[in-house]
Order: structure tokens, then sequence, then C-alpha cells
């Protein structure tokens, strides 16, 4: 369990009520996903009841139980991006990495996930890639962005 | 006293204290609204929309849910118009068609008028997501151990990480409040058993009574009311005495051993 790092992360924080989501994130981008020793830890610090951190996990789907790649590939299934052709998109990086949707290579360097609408339509279809936004993405772009990440 | 508020509910002029909820007003006055995740001794939550009346008077014209819709100065409220006796049809059909089988449901639906459901999901779980259980573990007994996870289709109850619980203590309070038995309680021998349709949530042995050795409660949970009962009267459990045996004779003059009182599981610890 990597204590000083979350003790850093909830550093951040003052004790007050509504920080959690925020502490969340800041451990989901350490790890790439939430560890459940680093939960309770953070449960018992902020003496939120695991079970209701457990619950916020389970309800927003950036929030992961599940170790993640280092670079998380989002491809949006929103209703522009779908009719523009996202599918063939992801099919093209599932595909190229060989994983299907919700799962990690296994050397840990991609993850893939789709994702509803990200609020770039006019961008459709729009994969995002960490903090990157690729917009109007078509399958054969495809092996080009994932080269940047190798 | 407090400010008492005039309504109307089905015609009736009727006067309630303030801040006393529709629900409850119409169930003093006799008036029966079908409910399932309302339950006296929990703060409402209006999740399984049975109770919907409609309003007008001193609200807008509208649907509201009775459980959390507190009263009103000049509140017109009516409870089994055919727009409200249409719409709880169709929320029981909804329930039905994931709990097809559910007697308290069942029932339910045979007082509403509701002979089948269009709604077929494969599904039998019992379960209609009102959350009592996990309003009673959170807010009366305070052990936190149950939880929601997911949303929409695939919310469901369960505890943390989905395995057994670590903060459960036994007490079977999410049994008893459940509306459809979908969370059971089962002792047998020293064990005890608490269950959903797919998970066990906790597993305890339990301890023996001192006077007729009858296992009969999880120490964990002899050790909150011990607790509470210390904290609030500054009384101390001496030894384990299950209900029947406090009940009987030769303990009455020394009840204040025991918050056992008035036998069976105390609903709030």
């Amino acid at each position: 369990m990597d204590i000083p790092t979350v003790d850093k992360i909830l550093g951040k924080f003052p004790e007050v009520k509504g920080n959690l989501i925020g502490i969340l994130h800041e451990v989901q981008n350490h790890f790439h996903y939430l560890p459940e020793e680093e939960l309770r830890y953070i449960s018992k610090k902020t003496r939120i009841p695991i079970t209701q951190i457990y619950s916020i996990i389970n309800f927003y789907n950036r929030f992961s139980l599940k170790p993640k790649g280092e670079n998380e590939i989002c491809v949006c299934l929103g209703t522009a991006c779908h009719v523009k052709g996202a599918e063939k998109v992801l099919d093209a990086i599932s595909g190229n990495l060989n994983i299907q949707k919700g799962e990690s290579t296994d050397d840990m360097r991609f993850s893939l996930e789709e994702v509803r609408c990200i609020g770039a339509c006019s961008l459709a279809p729009a994969v995002v890639i960490n903090e990157e936004t690729y917009g109007q993405v078509s399958p054969k772009q495809v092996t080009t962005i994932l080269k940047q990440y190798e | 006293m407090a400010t008492m508020v005039n309504l109307t509910i089905n015609g009736k002029e009727i006067q309630a204290p303030e801040g006393m909820t529709v629900l409850e007003a119409a169930k003093r006055e006799g008036v029966f609204i079908p409910t399932l995740c309302y339950h006296e001794a929990l703060e409402p939550e209006g999740t399984c929309r049975l109770c919907i009346v409609e309003v007008s008077g001193s609200l807008r014209h509208a649907i509201r849910v009775s459980c959390i819709q507190e009263v009103k100065e000049g509140l017109v409220v009516e409870t089994e118009t055919e727009r409200i006796k249409k719409n709880r049809r169709l929320i029981i059909e909804l329930l039905l068609g994931r709990s097809p089988y559910s007697k308290e449901l069942l029932d339910l639906a045979a007082r509403c008028g509701v002979v089948t459901s269009r709604f077929r999901t494969g599904e039998d779980d019992a379960c209609v997501r009102c959350g009592r259980c996990v309003r009673v573990c959170r807010d009366q007994i305070g052990a936190y151990a149950l939880c929601w996870v997911n949303r929409g289709y695939d919310r469901k109850i369960t505890t943390d990480f989905e395995r057994l619980s670590e903060y459960c203590i036994g007490c079977g309070s999410c049994a008893q409040v459940c509306p459809t038995g979908a969370i059971k309680i089962e002792d047998r021998g020293d064990e005890r058993k608490i269950y959903t349709w797919g998970q066990v949530l906790a597993r305890f042995k339990l301890e023996k009574c001192k006077e007729c050795g009858r296992p009969f409660a999880p120490k964990k949970y002899l050790d909150r009311i011990n607790e509470k009962a210390y904290k609030t009267k500054g009384l101390e459990l001496v030894d384990y005495i299950c209900p029947e045996c406090v009940k009987k004779a030769e303990h009455r003059p020394t009840p204040v051993k025991t918050p056992f009182g008035g036998g069976g599981m105390p609903f709030v610890v």
C-alpha cells in the first residue's frame, strides 16, 4: 500500500464534506485505478464509510476498481459520434491493440473504454486519449494516433 | 404545539401539523395509499413511487410523491383519481416485471387492480430497490454495512466490494424492514447468515444464552447493544441472556440488566 501518495493527495484537500470525488479522481489518476487497500485507508482517514465510497465508485464510469493501462483510450459513442461511425473507430483500435472494450493490454500500456457523449459533438467521431482529444477520427488514422503513445 | 395547517384529502377537510407528510396525514385519516419504500422508523426517500397522489390548490396541479410531500395550507389532495390509478398500475406492473412472484407485490397489485404485467425481464429477485435496508443500516443502526451499487437496471444492494461484510453487526434489521423479503436472515445451529438473492452479505457465530444455552445473537450485535445501553442509560449488560429467558419470572426483578425487553429483536439497537 502506498500510504505517502495517498496522504499527499488527502493533504491537498481540506477536511470538509464533499471532497471525496476530488480525492478519488486524484487517486485514480495516480494509480490508474482505485486499489482496495488505499480506499479503506481513505475511508478511515476521511471517516466516510467504505460502503459509501464503494457506492460512489460504482456510480461513476470514470472510476475503476480494475487496474487500467497507462494510456486510457476513450472512444465516444454518443449520438453524434455513433452516427459518424464511432463503432468502426472502436473496432479499429480494438483490432490494433488486440483488446476488447473495457480491457487493458497485457503490458498495461493501453486500456480501451467506450464512453457516452463527451460534449465534443462537432468533432465527431471523437477519441480521447489521456487528456488529449482527437476529432474526426477515421479508422485509418488509428495506427498513426496510437504510434504517438508507443 | 406545532402549527396546524388546513388541507383537503379526498374531499374531506382535515388539519395536520406543519412538517407532516401528506402520506402520514392521509394514514391518520384512514385513507389507504399503497407504499413499499415507506417505513415509520425511517426517513422517507420516495423511491418506490407507489404513494403518488394528485395535488392542487396551494400547489401547482401535479402528481406528487406523498411520502416526501409535506402538508401545506390550502392543499387539495386526491388519492384515487383515474390518473393516479392508471399511473400507479403502471408502476406496479414495472415492479412486477422484475419481481413477478413477490407475494407482497402481488397483494398490492390485486388491491390496485393489476392482473398481469406487460413487462418481462426473466428475472426474479423480489427486490424492489426501495432502499429500506440501506437506510435502516445507515441511519438507525449506524453500521453502514449495506450500499447501492451500479446505476439504472443494474442497481442493486450489496456490501463493500461485494464480499462478506466486516461492518455488519448481524442485527437483521435489513431483513426485518425489507417489504418483499428479498433479504433473508437465517439462524442455523450456532450460525447466523444474512443473504439476498445472489449474495451472502454476512455470517456470524451466535453467542449462547447464559440461562438456557441456546445460541441467540452474534457478539458484535450484543456488543453494540451494550455500548448503546451504557452510553444512553449507564447500564451494563452482565450476561448474555436471550429474550425468552429475560421474559421468564426469575429475571423480572432485574430487567434493567438487559435491554432485551419485550422479546424478539429490538428494532432500533
